[in-house]
């Protein structure tokens, strides 16, 4: 009797000069999703390896006999754009998301993610008890502003669903930054934590400040609070001159002219910035996010 | 016994050509090793009645295919289904060709292609494209029984079933042809084995057609009313196609990087599984992989997930059984010209010719040859 999981499961890996972890990570999650899955793929990622990975790889699966695919990136693109194509061709109920095949936690959480998943969890994030202080700090800054019920952090790998990956596709075609379109979602999310120490990706302050525009209202809500605070500035000082202009006080000739000028002027340029953010911050969502509101699911109460 | 002509394979090309010759009253012999007609790949494939759609690099062959699809239409009309809604997608990922790329193709070869909207059939985001088109899908069991009734009719054709010929050589100016421990001679032999070409080129020592083997798979599936009149087929890639199976009620799911299960780069087919056949398979003489005991296990699960991915989950389909045969593929070289059928003579008296197409409408260029007495 087979008690196998039905439900497939496609593992998408990122390779990048990776000769040395490859075939330790696919020996572990090829053994993880056998003992569990009837049905499962492979899919690497292979983001321009100069160092004999693929090789390693291919020579690794001769006689595996789960389907496999290598993408090939024409050029180096980086994590997200792989993982992207990587998902965009995998073809299970849920997909494995492997950022990195450093795997610094049991393989056994491989499996609880998927349980995890099962109760009702269309995202499954895997996540180290540490990580560094930068990647801290943007994550506080991304959750203070982002407007999901779900905080984003460092993480090792996730589970997706593919409802969910339908989802994030209907919102937007591409994306830049999947964790954070994922959190965004409004499925539901689980978080997994294990005692470990997560690298940060260095190579993502780009890819940082993107997504705090596109997925946060951090852009939006500091620059319109910058120029509303330089508005009320500008019309303090214009009171303070008319106060001046009126009550007397002996300033340098011309003084109160360009004053009034001036103040009058930086008041009307500020109110003007705050108008235009606020279109800018309109026009992003309506050519990055295709749908305005996202259900989690329907209920209904009746007698 | 002596004849006209000698045909080796009574698939459609085969039956083709001896109702053609039959018509005119030659003697004309058929030869197939299996029980019946149409057992392999005429019968076990997507069962398409091509139009051209498949050619979005080769605007000559589009045409040319569009132009044997009317005649097909004309001829055959009565084998087909064409009641149902055909439609291409591009997708949007992975794609050889774009969802303009293949509209501009498609007016410039002068063949059906309105858009629909993708969201009617595909998840978001999988398509960028789609396309209402014209191309229907024939019955091969239909089409077996009118070319037997025909042949029924020409009393100078003869049809042996279960007759492989074991030895062939040239005799003066004829082939002499030993099967079932009988002889049979004639000046003209035709090839239409289809993936048992080069076994019959091996014989009379021809150079071999430069062909792959694929192990193919076409599953059959049950889908409900929400898929019954709709043909999908996403290109131009690693993709999938899921339609109507001629006139059965069911359709048949194939997958570009799924469907063929096992490859032999030999030029004669060699696989593993020929020694688990019980003897009844080897290299050089291929058994029907759809009765084989050494087929292999189905791909369904892979395939149904990714047509799943892509298709909307109302549109339900579910495995009812699998097709097994085997596929010949020209390699890179020969397919550069895109032409779907390659005839060769390789003797002239005695003739020798040997045909190999994987399109059904394409049987016509047969004609040439046919009728072209030397």
């Amino acid at each position: 009797m087979n008690n196998k999981e039905k439900n497939f499961v496609s593992a998408v890996f990122y390779l990048h000069n990776d000769a040395e972890r490859v075939v330790p990570f696919v020996s572990e999650l090829n053994a993880q999703l056998d003992a569990h899955f009837d049905q499962y793929e492979l899919v690497a990622v292979d983001d321009n390896c100069t160092d004999g990975t693929v090789d390693k790889l291919r020579e690794w699966a001769k006689g595996l006999a789960k389907p496999l695919t290598i993408l090939h990136m024409s050029l180096r693109q980086g994590t997200e754009q792989c993982m992207n194509a990587g998902l965009d061709c995998a073809i299970g109920d849920y997909v494995l998301e492997f950022d990195s095949v450093e795997m610094q936690y049991e393989a056994g959480l491989i499996w609880q993610a998927y349980e995890t998943a099962q109760r009702g969890n269309d995202i499954v994030s895997v996540r180290p008890s540490h990580s560094s202080r930068t990647s801290k700090w943007f994550y506080k800054i991304f959750n203070k502003y982002s407007r999901s019920a779900y905080e984003v952090s460092t993480d090792a790998f996730r589970l997706v669903s593919r409802r969910a990956i339908n989802r994030v596709h209907a919102i937007s075609d591409n994306l830049p930054y999947r964790k954070a379109a994922y959190a965004t979602s409004g499925l539901k999310m689980a978080v997994l934590d294990f005692e470990g120490y997560a690298k940060t990706e260095n190579d993502r302050f780009d890819l940082a400040v993107n997504s705090l525009v596109l997925y946060t209202d951090a852009g939006y809500k500091i620059s319109l609070g910058i120029a509303e605070c330089m508005m009320w500035l500008a019309l303090a000082e214009l009171l303070y001159t008319l106060y001046i202009y009126l009550f007397g006080g002996y300033p340098v000739e011309g003084w109160t002219t360009t004053m009034f000028v001036l103040t009058v002027g930086f008041a009307g340029v500020f109110a003007i910035l705050s108008i235009i953010i606020k279109y800018l911050s309109l026009l992003v969502d309506l050519v990055f996010k295709k749908q305005k509101y996202m259900v989690e699911s329907i209920e209904k109460i009746q007698k | 016994m002596t004849y006209d002509k000698i045909i080796i394979g009574a698939g459609l090309y085969g039956l083709y050509s001896a109702l053609r010759c039959g018509e005119r009253g030659e003697k004309v012999l058929v030869l197939e090793r299996d029980a019946a007609p149409f057992m392999r790949a005429t019968y076990i494939n997507q069962a398409r009645v091509h139009m051209g759609y498949h050619y979005p690099r080769s605007f000559s062959t589009a045409i040319k295919s569009a132009h044997y699809f009317d005649r097909f239409c004309k001829d055959y009309g009565f084998c087909n289904l064409t009641g149902f809604d055909q439609v291409y997608a591009t997708s949007a990922h992975f794609s050889w060709t774009s969802a303009a790329e293949f509209k501009a193709f498609c007016r410039a070869a002068n063949i059906r292609c309105d858009s629909v909207d993708t969201d009617l059939y595909f998840n978001p985001g999988m398509c960028d494209g789609a396309f209402l088109t014209q191309e229907y899908t024939y019955d091969a069991q239909i089409l077996k029984k009118w070319f037997l009734e025909q042949l029924a009719l020409c009393p100078t054709v003869e049809m042996r079933f279960q007759a492989a010929p074991t030895a062939i050589r040239k005799a003066g100016g004829a082939w002499q042809v030993e099967f079932c421990g009988e002889c049979a001679e004639a000046p003209f032999l035709l090839n239409a084995t289809y993936a048992g070409v080069n076994d019959i080129h091996a014989m009379l020592g021809f150079e071999p057609f430069k062909i792959k083997y694929e192990l193919c798979e076409i599953i059959l599936c049950e889908v409900n009313d929400r898929l019954k009149n709709t043909g999908l087929t996403v290109m131009d890639g690693p993709f999938f196609s899921i339609m109507p199976f001629g006139k059965t009620g069911l359709h048949s799911l194939t997958s570009v990087t799924f469907t063929p299960h096992t490859t032999s780069y030999d030029s004669v087919a060699t696989f593993d599984c020929q020694s688990r056949s019980e003897g009844k398979c080897c290299p050089g003489s291929l058994y029907n992989c759809n009765e084989c005991a050494a087929k292999p296990a189905s791909a369904w699960p892979y395939m149904s997930q990714l047509a799943r991915k892509y298709m909307l989950p109302e549109l339900e389909f579910k495995y009812h059984s699998s097709l097994f045969s085997m596929k010949p593929i020209l390699k890179a070289s020969e397919i550069d010209d895109s032409r779907p059928t390659v005839i060769r003579e390789y003797s002239d008296a005695p003739r020798f010719v040997s045909v190999l197409s994987g399109k059904i409408n394409t049987v016509y260029d047969l004609n040439e040859v046919l009728d072209n007495e030397q």
